[in-house]
């Protein structure tokens, strides 16, 4: 062989090493982070943004060759066409080995995708449309509870209550039609879980995220005069709901979806909150040291109670670090770390994470634990009995 | 259930009257849409939140922080935004295209003062129930009620009787003529702004109060909804926009009431084409004084 091109690949060859190797002294592992910190639900991310900086004061050092926790952290500002762009430059320009998020069901439907085809883990904090992350596996995850595991124990908890004093025959159901998850549980998950249980649903009436006035749909859910009212739609919508509700001088019990799991819903809502049955696996008031310990220290600090929004991205963080540590990957071959970390997360079985308790993937990818049902008294989210 | 609703729909439509208002005066005298007229509505609400928190304000003195707030932002966009463009030539876009600019600004500003969330208004007003048997009315929608009429009948009184008023009208049906008869125009035009900015800023202070809600994006689909209701009263005409007002207002209460909450903007904007199609002026619009 000619003396020229082996020197030069011999060269080339010298300097990839040297290069891998300087690699391998500086390479931290980079997980994205794709969350909403302004438009719609940045209520949600401005939390997750303190969560996140709390984990990482916390937990940031992972010790060993994986070193510090970097994170790659984009605002989505809740639209959907940002997701797909952000969740691209994460996979393709940041190079990172997972992603979490994005924040709303809306967008992980659209960003899912780009992670199968990008092979890349991508675990959703708190996305709870069912179906999602079975559309899309063996890539995405999910950390929060579908729906559909959280509605039966809260509906029966609801029912139980109900029934000693005015046992409930029919609902109405509030919808918001522009939010994903809010959407696809009232129309999909909760008719047949109240049919099930012997409910009807005489109506269902629907309005928009950002919308004010509520005047006209209670005014028709009024003159229907159902025993009970379902509210399925973000926190900011269900406390004007309520509030109007109890302004027309609708008395009827309430419960809310998943989206009213935040603590300005009784802020925001104030005396009409009282009595709203709602299920979560993470409430800022939940008495558990570990818990309680974790909240105090965020509203020290930033002065907000936490939300689930919080709470559960600092467990999804919290799994993700323990993924890191048990597969022992490095950031050095990217491809190869995409995959050891979606393995580990498809193995999740009880792992426990500080503020949620154990977790389990099942088959398609979302996360299962057991929710407890809540009920706002004197203006606080207290466990049921 | 129709008057309860007939009613919501008459307390939703007097604060999109109030705000239109403001946006047909406007375009009476200069014949420009000012795009950022929602946005001088956002920051009427702003400002009443500001004087409600701060120094403690009732609802009617939080109405008149809101207007004055509202009326000091208006006369400052018509200076720095409008007036050096006018004067540059007789294109008809450029304001306009400015006035964009101007509410994207304000908005962008406001999302940084305040963050980009609905803030609740703090106010006692609302928990007042009147019972009518038929139909309930509230403490807040009765204020609302209230203002908005006395507003315009305030504004009518004003446009009609005073000598300003006189001159606005003048300025509106010829701004050239009006200029070689003596008026002096730049000042009817700064007088205009303050009072179209005012009422908008009153019509802020009220949504903030009965749907107690104030957001920086707040603005946006009030400008929009200006547009359809000036063009369905007739551009330029006041009592068109009071009228428009009620109508979209009702009209957007019922769609959602019998129909779906997704019908609510297909139906207010199918509405603005339909009267478009058939009176093209608009109910109250002259016809004449468009011609230039």
């Amino acid at each position: 062989m000619p003396l020229y091109p082996m020197l030069g690949r011999s060269v080339v060859l010298a300097l990839a090493i040297t290069g891998s190797s300087v690699g391998a002294a500086t390479a931290d592992v980079t997980i994205g982070v794709l969350t909403p910190l302004s438009g719609k639900g940045a209520s949600y991310g401005q939390q997750q943004k303190n969560a996140i900086a709390m984990f990482l004061e916390k937990y940031g050092d992972i010790g060993g060759p994986a070193g510090k926790l970097q994170l790659v952290t984009y605002d989505t500002r809740g639209d959907n066409a940002e997701a797909i762009n952000l969740t691209r430059k994460l996979i393709d320009s940041d190079q990172v080995l997972a992603i979490i998020g994005p924040q709303f069901s809306g967008e992980a439907e659209v960003s899912f995708p780009l992670a199968v085809r990008g092979q890349t883990p991508i675990i959703t904090p708190m996305a709870a449309k069912a179906g999602i992350t079975a559309a899309n596996r063996p890539w995405a995850f999910r950390f929060a509870l579908t729906t559909e595991k959280v509605y039966g124990p809260l509906l029966d908890a609801w029912l139980k209550k109900q029934a000693a004093s005015k046992p409930i025959k029919d609902v109405v159901i509030f919808v918001d039609l522009k939010d994903a998850v809010s959407n696809y549980d009232a129309k999909t998950v909760f008719p047949p879980l109240l049919k099930e249980r012997g409910i009807k649903v005489a109506d269902t009436i629907s309005f928009q995220t950002g919308d004010i006035d509520f005047s006209a749909q209670v005014t028709r859910a009024k003159s229907l005069e159902p025993d009970g009212v379902i509210v399925s739609s973000l926190f900011s919508e269900a406390a004007h709901v309520v509030d109007e509700m109890r302004k027309q001088g609708m008395n009827q019990p309430v419960v809310g979806a998943i989206g009213i799991n935040h603590p300005r819903f009784i802020t925001v809502g104030g005396t009409a909150t009282e009595g709203v049955f709602a299920a979560s696996d993470f409430f800022s008031e939940n008495p558990k040291p570990e818990v309680a310990e974790w909240a105090a220290e965020f509203v020290k600090r930033f002065g907000d109670r936490p939300s689930n929004a919080a709470g559960e991205i600092y467990d999804t963080l919290y799994l993700m670090r323990e993924c890191i540590k048990s597969t022992g990957v490095t950031g050095n071959n990217v491809k190869e770390d995409r995959v050891k970390l979606r393995d580990c997360w498809a193995g999740l079985k009880d792992a426990e994470a500080p503020l949620t308790g154990a977790t389990s993937m099942d088959k398609n990818g979302d996360g299962t634990r057991i929710p407890t049902v809540l009920e706002v008294k004197d203006g606080k989210f207290t466990v049921v009995q | 259930m129709f008057l309860q609703q007939l009613a919501n729909g008459v307390m939703l439509g007097s604060t999109y009257a109030l705000a239109a208002i403001g946006y047909t005066l406007i375009f009476g005298v200069l014949r420009l849409l000012h795009l950022a007229h929602g946005e001088v509505f956002m920051i009427g609400a702003f400002a009443g939140l500001q004087a409600a928190l701060i120094w403690h304000f009732g609802p009617l003195l939080a109405l008149i922080a809101g207007a004055l707030g509202a009326a000091i932002v208006g006369v400052l966009i018509e200076v720095i935004a409008f007036r050096p463009i006018r004067r540059r030539g007789n294109s008809h876009l450029a304001p306009i295209v400015s006035t964009v600019g101007v509410g994207l600004v304000l908005q962008e500003v406001m999302t940084k003062l305040f963050g980009s969330e609905q803030i609740a208004f703090p106010s006692g007003l609302q928990k007042q129930v009147f019972d009518l048997g038929f139909m309930s009315v509230t403490g807040s929608q009765l204020f609302i009620l209230g203002t908005a009429a006395v507003s315009m009948i305030a504004l009518h009184q004003f446009v009609t009787h005073t000598r300003y008023g006189m001159a606005m009208r003048a300025t509106s049906e010829n701004i050239h003529v009006a200029a070689i008869l003596g008026i002096n125009v730049d000042a009817i035009i700064l007088v205009t702004f303050a009072v179209a900015s005012a009422l908008a800023g009153v019509a802020g202070v009220l949504v903030g109060l009965n749907f107690n809600a104030i957001s920086p994006f707040m603005g946006f689909d009030m400008g929009i909804k200006g547009m359809a209701i000036i063009v369905i009263g007739g551009l330029g005409s006041i009592y068109g926009a009071m009228a428009g007002g009620l109508i979209l207002g009702i009209a957007e209460v019922l769609s959602v009431a019998y129909l779906a909450s997704s019908f609510r903007d297909a139906f207010a904007f199918g509405l603005m084409v339909l009267i478009l199609i058939i009176r093209p002026r608009g109910l109250f619009g002259t016809g004449i004084g468009t011609a230039r």
